[in-house]
């Protein structure tokens, strides 16, 4: 059982990762916490369900359909509203990210109706590890998580968009001085963090099966959690944060009872708030 | 402008708001010669939002059914609906704003148990029938009639009597006596739960195993990895029917399939979950108000005209007791000897009506003794096991 619960912890701990990346990126240059993050990932949960329901697509080809199609969602809201937040105080952003939340999930409420949808498609059949069973999703997920953290890693240090986005996280205003045009790498880190929450939606829905508009909302809270935790800035970070969220999780449902898992998300959050405030992995305060 | 005192303007706010709080007293709601105005509080968003969607279609075939053939007292049914999301505080509220602004006679509602504990007292307050057709909690009626609500009627059997009959055939027919238990968190999962512990002890079984989801879970997988590792040989499930499917799902992932059996009551026996993994399924219990293949003449005229209304689609058991429950309504509507509520109230608790799945005879606690039937999935099928009922053991006041 112990490695049921490992795989558990980790699978989970990637989807979470991949969300919770690109909150962090959001808020390393906006300063502002994307209360409709979870959204974006239920938008690329529905985008790709209604490319396999409706147009017939296969699920490979539903992923970058899907991802595209939020990215454009992104986009639109990035110059509707995280434009204006770049020199606004922290409650603006509350509001209006909340305010967007409710909007999108509503939206797609009222358009695809309240019932809980099921996700037909996927790679779901299980292989044998061990003693256990993983069905192939979850394996592809937790390779995509590391990819995706890779990938990430290096751009951040390598290429120039990278080096403007961490810039603009150090300091806006100087950035401003130099020359940097902020507004368009602060919609352009949006749109990029909106879609990694899409694609891990796409990737998630054969395990969770069940789509309804109102299944952000739980993805956003753990996601905060875990940027707390992780310290904001660090993608490695983020993805060590995530897994020890999903493996705590799993623990905790495992041994104690499924009932109790949500909390753990909470209870991180309080104990590294009072107890930890830069996080997990660094001693100073970075906000 | 004269200027009024700050006091007397006081006065006159508060007088204005407790206008519009308090229920108008002795409101003639009547039946009789009006027609009769029925609201339907069921979740139409969320989790259960299946059901509160058959539990509508229900009602409207039996109103637009009843009105084609005259209505009631020579008067058509007004039905209108309000979202409860399933949740006791969106129950509340829809029930309210159709007690106040469109002037129900009867609420039909809710679904979950939780919700409809939450009518209770405020159907109470303003004199109209609430009638459930689909909580299972049997606290709703052990405070209800001689209980204290009287105002609440229940039309379906109750977890009592479930929990009992599920019990009774896992030991019996299957011989189990290792349980887990994974049922949904709010009144009905845990209060069907409890019902259960109290009767293990006379069928010798014991509860390896114990959770509950909430109802938006998706990650069963630490559950049934621990039920795999337990040697278990049935799940103790009450819960929700997209969670089912989830939950069946995984099991089939995790191996489960034909080592465990399901028993308890979430839609196993409904071809659309039954497909998602056969294997799981085969075995699987359940104790239902209600199926599609329930062998009555009434029974079945209702499924044929159901799928001709709604597209060829299959009845759930909501769908059949809301249904039902308008037809109560309005037997009771033209029993009634008087125009007020409370007549309609008394003509409700005095009726002898024959539904499709037996009398309908309410008890001092106004419930009405109806049948829970046993269907146990067999190759892919799901196959009658007989029909239960008892007589409920209130608790000593």
């Amino acid at each position: 059982m112990l490695m049921d619960v490992a795989i558990n912890g980790i699978t989970a701990g990637s989807v979470y990762g991949l969300v919770a990346v690109g909150m962090a990126l959001i808020f390393g240059v906006l300063r502002a916490i994307n209360f409709a993050h979870g959204e974006y990932y239920m938008l690329g949960t529905f985008a790709s369900w209604w490319g396999i329901e409706t147009l017939a697509f296969p699920y490979a080809l539903s992923i970058p359909a899907a991802v595209v199609v939020v990215a454009a969602i992104a986009f639109a809201v990035g110059l509707l509203v995280m434009k204006r937040l770049i020199d606004a105080p922290f409650q603006v952003g509350v509001v209006a990210t909340l305010g967007v939340s409710l909007v999108l999930q509503n939206l797609v409420i009222m358009i695809f109706g309240g019932t809980y949808k099921m996700f037909e498609g996927g790679w779901i059949e299980p292989v044998e590890i061990g003693e256990t069973f993983v069905s192939k999703q979850r394996i592809m997920i937790v390779l995509a998580a590391l990819l995706i953290f890779g990938g990430l890693d290096l751009m951040v240090r390598l290429t120039r968009f990278g080096k403007t986005v961490r810039a603009v996280s150090q300091n806006f205003e100087a950035c401003t001085v130099v020359g940097v045009d902020v507004p368009r790498v602060v919609v352009g880190t949006f749109v990029l963090g909106c879609a990694l929450a899409a694609l891990s939606g796409v990737l998630t829905a054969p395990v969770v099966v069940s789509l309804y508009g109102g299944m952000g909302t739980a993805i956003t809270v753990k996601t905060f959690a875990i940027i707390v935790m992780g310290g904001v800035g660090s993608t490695t970070g983020t993805l060590l944060a995530a897994w020890l969220l999903g493996l705590t999780e799993s623990i905790v449902a495992s041994y104690l009872g499924l009932q109790y898992r949500d909390a753990v998300a909470f209870t991180a959050l309080i104990g590294v708030l009072t107890f930890l405030p830069g996080g997990l992995f660094s001693r100073r305060e970075r906000f | 402008m004269a200027r009024i005192s700050r006091r007397r303007l006081h006065l006159v706010l508060a007088g204005a708001l407790a206008a519009e709080t308090l229920p108008a007293p002795g409101r003639t709601q009547g039946t009789g010669s009006g027609p009769l105005r029925v609201g339907l509080v069921v979740p139409l968003s969320g989790p259960a939002a299946r059901w509160g969607g058959f539990a509508w279609r229900g009602a409207s075939l039996a109103q637009s059914e009843i009105n084609a053939a005259g209505g009631v007292n020579g008067a058509p049914i007004t039905l209108v609906r309000g979202d409860s999301q399933g949740t006791p505080v969106e129950s509340v509220s829809a029930a309210r704003r159709m007690i106040a602004q469109d002037n129900v006679q009867a609420i039909l509602g809710d679904i979950a148990s939780s919700a409809t504990i939450a009518l209770q007292p405020v159907v109470e307050d303003a004199k109209v029938i609430l009638l459930n057709a689909a909580s299972s909690n049997p606290d709703i009626t052990y405070r209800a009639g001689v209980g204290g609500f009287r105002w609440t009627f229940r039309a379906y059997p109750t977890d009592e009597l479930r929990a009992r009959v599920i019990l009774q055939y896992a030991a019996e027919r299957r011989n189990f006596t290792r349980y887990a238990v994974l049922s949904v968190d709010n009144d009905y999962g845990r209060g069907a739960i409890a019902f259960s512990k109290k009767y293990l002890p006379e069928y010798n079984g014991q509860i390896l195993s114990e959770d509950y989801y909430k109802d938006d879970e998706t990650d069963f997988r630490p559950v049934l990895s621990r039920i795999r590792s337990r040697n278990v040989q049935g799940i103790l499930m009450y819960g929700l029917p997209d969670a089912t499917r989830l939950i069946v799902r995984q099991m089939a992932e995790l191996g489960l399939a034909g080592r465990v059996a399901l028993l308890g009551n979430g839609e196993f026996i409904v071809p659309d979950t039954i497909r998602v993994a056969p294997a799981v399924l085969n075995g699987a219990v359940e104790a239902a108000a209600w199926s599609p293949d329930f062998d009555s003449l009434r029974s079945r005229q209702f499924v044929e005209n159901y799928r001709r209304a709604y597209g060829a689609e299959v009845p759930n058991v909501h769908a059949y007791t809301h249904w039902e429950a308008i037809y109560l309504l309005a037997a009771a509507a033209r029993s009634a000897t008087g125009r007020e509520q409370e007549a309609l109230r008394t003509a409700l608790a005095n009726i002898d009506y024959d539904s499709a799945t037996g009398r309908v005879r309410f008890d001092d606690h106004n419930q009405a003794e109806l049948p829970m039937i046993i269907y146990e999935v067999v190759n892919g099928q799901a196959v009658s096991r007989g029909s239960f009922t008892a007589r409920v053991q209130y608790p000593a006041r």
